[in-house]
C-alpha cells in the first residue's frame, strides 16, 4: 500500500497543520503508553511469565512484584478472565487446544 | 528480540521516551539511537557486534576516499576493494561452507579426495541486510548521490538502525542519511497511519502467518510424502499467503516503528499478488530489494542498454544472485533462475507486436494475472523446500497421488481468503483511517488502538513461528 505520507502534498498539508512539536510528541507518547499499559492490564499473564522466567538471579524481583500486582488487579476487576475466556473460545472455535 | 515479543515491546517503550526526550539534542539523540541499535543486535550474540563495527568502519573509510566530488587516484580500485570486503564478510559467513560442499562433491565425482574442511561458522543475524546497507552507502557516495559522512556515528546508525536491521526494508543510504542531519517534528508523521501499520503488521504476522505456518504449511513441507495431492497443492498457496503476511508484516512494523521514532522508510510491498506480469510482481514484492538489485547490480551490468541478449543475461544474473542472497542452497538458486527466466519472457512479451495488439485487453489481463500468480506460487515451492530432494519429493507427490486422506484444517481456507483480501484493500484506506484517528482526542486514539490490539491478542495462537526473513 502506498505510504501517503511521502507525497509532497501530504508534507505541505502537514507543515500547514503541524501542531507545536513538544506537546504533540508528549501526547503521542502518552497514547502509545496507554495502549501498552491497557494491553498489560488485559493480558497480564504474558508479562508475569516473561519476568518470572528471567528472575533466577532476582534482578527482576521488583518489576515482577509490580507485574503480579497488575495481575491481581486485572483478576479482581474481571478483565483477565474476560481475555482468557475469549482466547479459549477462539482457540476452541478454530480447533486449537491452548492447554 | 523480534518484533511481536514482550522483549521488543519493553525495548520499544523505553526507546521511544528516550529518543523523543532527546529530540532537541540531535547529536546525543543519534548516539543514544546507535547504542540502542547495538544493544538490539547484541541481544542475539554480542560477538557479532564486531562484525557490525567492522562493516561500519569499512564504509566510513572507503566513503571518505571515494567521494565523487574529489578526484583521487585509484578511486575505482578503492571502491571495488570496499565492496569486495563487504561481500567477503558475507561470503565467509554465509556461502563458504556451501561452496566447499559443491567443490568436494565435484572432486569426489572425479575420484579426488581433497583435505578441505568446513568452517562451520554461525551465521550472524541480519548479515545480508547489513551488507546491502553498507554497499549502498559507499556506492551512493562514489556516484555523488550523497556527500560522504564525516560522522562515524551516522554511518553506524545507518547500517545498524534497529527497525530495519534484521529483515529490512533495505533503506538506501541517500534515503536515510539526510534524515540524520536534523531532528524531525513528531507531527511530520501521522500517528494514526503508523499505528495502523504496526497493528496491521501484528495481525498479519500473529494471526494469518502464524496459524498458516503452525497448523498446516510447516508440517506439509517438513514431510510432503505423508500428505495427499490436495494438501500439497493447498499448502503451496497457503505458503504464498504466509510468506506475504509474514514478511510484509515485518516491514510494516519496521516502517511504523521507525516513523514513531521520527524516521521515514520506503514502502516495501504493494499488493504483489495483484501483479500483471513478473516485472510488475517485482515492482510490488520486496520493492526495496528489487530497487537495490536494479541500482547496484542490474544497471552496472549494463541493464537493457546493449541489446536483447545482454539484457537477458543481465536479468538472469541479477535474479540468480538475488536468489542466492536469500541463502546458500540450490533451492534459492532455482527460485532465482525461475524468476530470471520469467522476467526474460515477460520483457520480450511486453516489447512484442502481439502485446501491443492484444496485451491490454481484458482477456489478456486475466491471463496475465493468472499466469503470474500461479507461476509465483510454483516458484515458492522451491523457495520453501529445505532441499532439492525435498522439492522433487513434493513435486512427485503432486504428480502421483499417494492416496493419503486430506488433512488441511478448515481454518486454512479463511486465512487464505484473509490474505487475499489484503491484496484488494484500496491503498488510500490506511491514510483515510489514519487521518480519522489523528483527528480524535488522545483518549479515543488509545481506545481505538487498544481495541485493535485486544482483538489481535485474543486471536493469536500460543505458539509462534519465527519470521521467515529473519534467517536471511
Amino acid at each position: 500500500m502506498a505510504n501517503s505520507e511521502n507525497s509532497p502534498q501530504a508534507h505541505a498539508v502537514a507543515r500547514r497543520t503541524r501542531p507545536a512539536s513538544a506537546p504533540y510528541a508528549r501526547r503521542r507518547l502518552l497514547t502509545i503508553y496507554a495502549i501498552l499499559a491497557l494491553g498489560v492490564l488485559a493480558f497480564p499473564g504474558g508479562l508475569v511469565g516473561w519476568l518470572d522466567e528471567r528472575n533466577a538471579s532476582g534482578w527482576f524481583a521488583a518489576p515482577l512484584a509490580f507485574a503480579r500486582g497488575i495481575d491481581a488487579v486485572s483478576g479482581a476487576i474481571g478483565v483477565k478472565e474476560v481475555g482468557q475466556g475469549l482466547r479459549k473460545r477462539f482457540s476452541a472455535l478454530i480447533g486449537e487446544d491452548e492447554g | 528480540m523480534l518484533f511481536p515479543t514482550i522483549e521488543f515491546g519493553l525495548f520499544f517503550a523505553f526507546s521511544l521516551a528516550l529518543v523523543w526526550g532527546l529530540n532537541s539534542h540531535n547529536a546525543l539523540k543519534k548516539v543514544v539511537l546507535l547504542a540502542l541499535s547495538l544493544a538490539f543486535y547484541a541481544s542475539w550474540n554480542w560477538r557479532f557486534l564486531l562484525l557490525l563495527l567492522a562493516s561500519g568502519a569499512i564504509s566510513y573509510v572507503v566513503g571518505l576516499y571515494v567521494d565523487a566530488g574529489k578526484p583521487r587516484p585509484f578511486r575505482g580500485a578503492v571502491l571495488a576493494l570496499g565492496v569486495a570486503l563487504d561481500l567477503g564478510i558475507l561470503a565467509y559467513f554465509k556461502y563458504l561452507d556451501f561452496f566447499i560442499a559443491q567443490f568436494l562433491n565435484l572432486a569426489h565425482q572425479f575420484g579426488l579426495n581433497p583435505s578441505i574442511g568446513f568452517v562451520n561458522v554461525t551465521l550472524p543475524v541480519a548479515i545480508s541486510f547489513l551488507t546491502f546497507h553498507a554497499i549502498s552507502y559507499i556506492i551512493d557516495v562514489s556516484r555523488g548521490r550523497l556527500a560522504p559522512s564525516r560522522s562515524p556515528v551516522d554511518i553506524l546508525l545507518y547500517i545498524s538502525f534497529f527497525p530495519h536491521l534484521v529483515a529490512g526494508p533495505i533503506v538506501r543510504a541517500h534515503e536515510f542519511l539526510p534524515q540524520l542531519a536534523s531532528p524531525r517534528n513528531a507531527a511530520d508523521f501521522s500517528f494514526g497511519e503508523n499505528m495502523l501499520l504496526i497493528l496491521g503488521g501484528l495481525f498479519k504476522k500473529m494471526v494469518i502467518a502464524n496459524y498458516l505456518a503452525v497448523r498446516f504449511v510447516d508440517p506439509v513441507f517438513t514431510d510432503p510424502s505423508q500428505f495427499s495431492r490436495f494438501d500439497l497443492i493447498v499448502a503451496v498457496y497457503a505458503y504464498a499467503i504466509q510468506i506475504y503476511a509474514d514478511f510484509s508484516a515485518y516491514t510494516d512494523i519496521a516502517i511504523g516503528v521507525a516513523a514513531l521514532l521520527g524516521y521515514r522508510f520506503p514502502q516495501n510491498f504493494n499488493q504483489p499478488y495483484r501483479a500483471l506480469g513478473i516485472g510488475d510482481f517485482w515492482r510490488r514484492w520486496h520493492m526495496t530489494l528489487s530497487m537495490w538489485l536494479r541500482d547496484y547490480l542490474y544497471i552496472p551490468l549494463g541493464g537493457n542498454r546493449h541489446g536483447a541478449f545482454a539484457t537477458a543475461r543481465n536479468l538472469m544474473l541479477t535474479m540468480l544472485l538475488g536468489g542466492l542472497w536469500h541463502g546458500a542452497n540450490w533451492t534459492f538458486l532455482i527460485w532465482g533462475a525461475l524468476h530470471g527466466a520469467a522476467l526474460i519472457g515477460d520483457h520480450a512479451w511486453r516489447r512484442s507486436k502481439a502485446f501491443a495488439r492484444y496485451g491490454e485487453g481484458p482477456i489478456a489481463r486475466v491471463l496475465d494475472w493468472t499466469l503470474t500468480f500461479h507461476f509465483v506460487c510454483f516458484a515458492w515451492l522451491f523457495f520453501r523446500s529445505p532441499s532439492l530432494d525435498s522439492a522433487s519429493q513434493y513435486l512427485s507427490g503432486i504428480w502421483i497421488d499417494n492416496g493419503a486422506a486430506n488433512t488441511a484444517p478448515w481454518i486454512v481456507a479463511p486465512l487464505i481468503a484473509l490474505g487475499a483480501v489484503t491484496q484488494f484493500i484500496p491503498p488510500a484506506s490506511r491514510a483515510v483511517v489514519g487521518a480519522w484517528v489523528d483527528n480524535r482526542n488522545p483518549t479515543a486514539q488509545a481506545a481505538f488502538g487498544f481495541a485493535l490490539f485486544y482483538v489481535i491478542i485474543v486471536m493469536a495462537p500460543a505458539a509462534s513461528a519465527p519470521f521467515i526473513y529473519f534467517q536471511f
